[in-house]
């Protein structure tokens, strides 16, 4: 009964209801729009991460990433067959690294030469497909090597310029090679198109005097839920190896992730904040108009924790009877969003691409937040119908019959 | 107390304004009702009538006295206890309807059933009686808006008996009737005195009302002025 007249009372003033009920469903919805758009976002950021930068894992010996000298290898590719062939290995490459400068008749920059096998690079980073001007490595050209759109801007380089690379060997002793560019990339990271040179690896592993040498094993794995079981199965394979997952080759972009959910969270959590004061004043206006109501019912026997309940459900009502709306709508305009994208351009590309981020953003349902945006919702109805439902608590019948 | 004393109300007073300038609501009042009574409690607007139904009925408590009904002190109850007192005992029968607008006819006395846990077959039951007694069958699932107020004022008695209480009290019943409602709801509540030896209790400045009661309080500034039992002719 007490239900009943909780779902009728929310409906004595429709048009005070539906108002209420909409701003809810407006809310849910904007909060919800924010998640999808963050989910896509760093979904899209994660992916770039590993199909185009860091792939899930890396391998490094213990000592290399703490200055990248040349001396400190990887074991020969025959040893580490055994990671190569695990099931959840989809693709692998290995990469020779050597800090070094590059430079030309108008300047010069530190970059990081990689020397890589151009079949293994592009099928682990897709290397190929970043390419704006020039060929993958399948021209004539001596010493090629490839170089990112804004080093390119920044030096004023052209296909087909000449610049020099000065490097240390393991024995610290100064190698510098003239190459000629063969191609200019870009991709959506553009601090990592403005420090990456690369360069086949036959030809840095030649000048560095090690054949068949390598600094750095990139692995892309068939699927992203492998991730752990792969990882600890490589640690125990070779324990003495540096055996990085994305998270830790990445961390700004996994600490991104972790914050960009916090964030949605607060974000809707202020959202429906603004939206109590509203709920809380429509309930105090419903209790003002039914004082005399409410002292009657207590008068003929309802106890206070009934008139609690019946005030605290109506506000229940109130709110969840938006919710529904707010996600549906929610999900229908991210569902289109995630089909056509949504073209961030206009907010600043350059800004866009400095942090790592695709301009087109392709927004997907926070299916795994419900949980948390339902406790939020209704969390969010119960603080609201407190104060009103105490202050109808506060009411003495013989004081309420008299209004 | 013997079996027949329903309410037994002893000097009991309530005072307005204690702090600065006292106003005797009621003054030192003493009131004994048995069972099965017809009474009504008369006298000018300000004489108290309204307070002292207030304080019978536990919706206010008084500044000194005791009341017991059934040998039960109620001033002594806490307000939870008082809830639940009244609740159990009490029917109450208000000046303007009070129905709960968004509840069917039905529904308005059912709810206080509900609040007692009545079984359903019971509370079904109960209800048949009550509608026919009040003689509108008819009118189950009609909503208070859909009611004239003289039939409104007949649920509400419906909903006064719906818990069997020990005594109704009835703030001024007909003071919103026309004639002719107003005597039927006379009529009903007459005929369940007589018929089902309820005790009714109600202020009222209504001369029919007074011309039906069988026992006449009159107050006037707080106080007890008469208190007689007019001869009736059936």
């Amino acid at each position: 009964m007490i239900t009943l007249m909780a779902w009728r009372n929310i409906w004595r003033n429709p048009a005070r209801s539906l108002i209420i009920m909409s701003s809810i469903a407006l809310g849910l919805f904007a909060g919800i729009s924010v998640l999808g758009l963050y989910k896509g976002m760093m979904k899209s950021r994660v992916r770039t991460v590993i199909d185009k930068e860091v792939g899930h894992i890396q391998i490094h010996h213990s000592l290399f990433s703490d200055d990248l000298e040349a001396g400190y290898l990887l074991p020969s590719k025959k040893n580490l067959e055994g990671l190569r062939n695990l099931p959840a290995v989809k693709e692998v490459c290995y990469r020779t690294l050597a800090p070094a400068m590059l430079s030309t008749a108008t300047g010069s920059a530190g970059v990081i030469l990689l020397g890589i096998d151009p079949d293994a690079e592009k099928r682990v980073s897709g290397l190929d497909k970043k390419l704006i001007e020039g060929t993958y490595f399948s021209g004539k050209t001596r010493n090629p090597v490839l170089i990112g759109k804004k080093l390119a801007d920044k030096l004023k380089l052209h296909l087909r310029s000449k610049v020099v690379v000065m490097f240390t060997d393991s024995a610290n002793n100064m190698i510098s090679a003239a190459c000629r560019v063969a191609g200019i990339f870009e991709s959506e990271n553009a601090p990592l198109d403005q420090r990456s040179v690369y360069i086949p690896s036959q030809i840095i592993n030649h000048l560095l005097g090690m054949e068949q040498a390598s600094h750095e094993m990139c692995i892309l794995l068939h699927t992203d839920e492998s991730l752990e079981d792969t990882y600890l199965q490589m640690k125990n394979l070779f324990p003495l190896l540096k055996i990085e997952k994305w998270q830790d080759l990445s961390p700004e972009t996994a600490l991104l992730v972790d914050v960009a959910n916090q964030y949605s969270i607060i974000i809707i959590t202020i959202i429906m904040l603004a939206l109590a004061f509203g709920i809380i004043n429509t309930m105090l206006m419903a209790i003002l108009e039914r004082t005399r109501e409410i002292g009657m019912l207590m008068a003929l026997g309802m106890s206070k924790s009934k008139v609690f309940a019946l005030i605290l459900s109506e506000t229940l009502y109130l709110t969840l009877a938006g919710f529904p709306f707010g996600l549906f709508f929610s999900w229908t305009t991210i569902t289109y969003f995630n089909r056509v994208g949504i073209n961030l351009s206009a907010f600043r590309e350059e800004l866009m691409k400095s942090f790592g981020f695709s301009q087109i953003v392709y927004p997907e349902f926070p299916s795994e937040q419900l949980t948390r945006v339902v406790l939020i919702v209704v969390s969010t109805a119960l603080i609201s119908g407190l104060f009103p439902a105490l202050k109808a608590l506060s009411l003495k019948p013989v004081d309420a019959l008299r209004k | 107390m013997d079996d027949l004393t329903v309410i037994d109300a002893h000097n009991i007073s309530k005072i307005y304004n204690a702090d600065t300038i006292p106003v005797y609501a009621v003054n030192n009042v003493h009131l004994h009702l048995n069972r099965g009574e017809f009474t009504a409690l008369v006298g000018p607007s300000g004489s108290g009538k309204t307070t002292l139904l207030n304080l019978i009925g536990g919706l206010d408590k008084p500044d000194a006295g005791s009341i017991k009904i059934k040998g039960i002190d109620i001033t002594k109850l806490t307000d939870a206890e008082l809830i639940e007192f009244r609740l159990r005992h009490i029917g109450f029968v208000f000046q303007s309807f009070n129905l709960i607008p968004v509840l069917t006819a039905k529904e308005n006395v059912e709810l206080i059933m509900h609040l007692q846990h009545t079984p359903a077959k019971e509370r079904n039951a109960r209800i048949k009686q009550l509608f026919h007694e009040i003689q509108l069958e008819d009118k189950l699932n009609s909503r208070p808006s859909e009611l004239s107020g003289g039939q409104q004022q007949r649920v509400a008695v419906a909903r006064a008996l719906a818990s069997k209480p020990k005594f109704v009290l009835a703030d001024e019943p007909t003071a919103n009737l026309d004639t002719q409602s107003a005597s039927n709801l006379l009529d009903i509540m007459d005929r369940l005195n007589r018929e089902e030896n309820i005790t009714f209790l109600f202020s009222t400045h209504d001369q029919r009302v007074i011309e039906r009661a069988r026992r006449v309080i009159t107050l006037v500034d707080g106080k007890i002025f008469s208190d007689t039992m007019p001869a009736r002719t059936f």
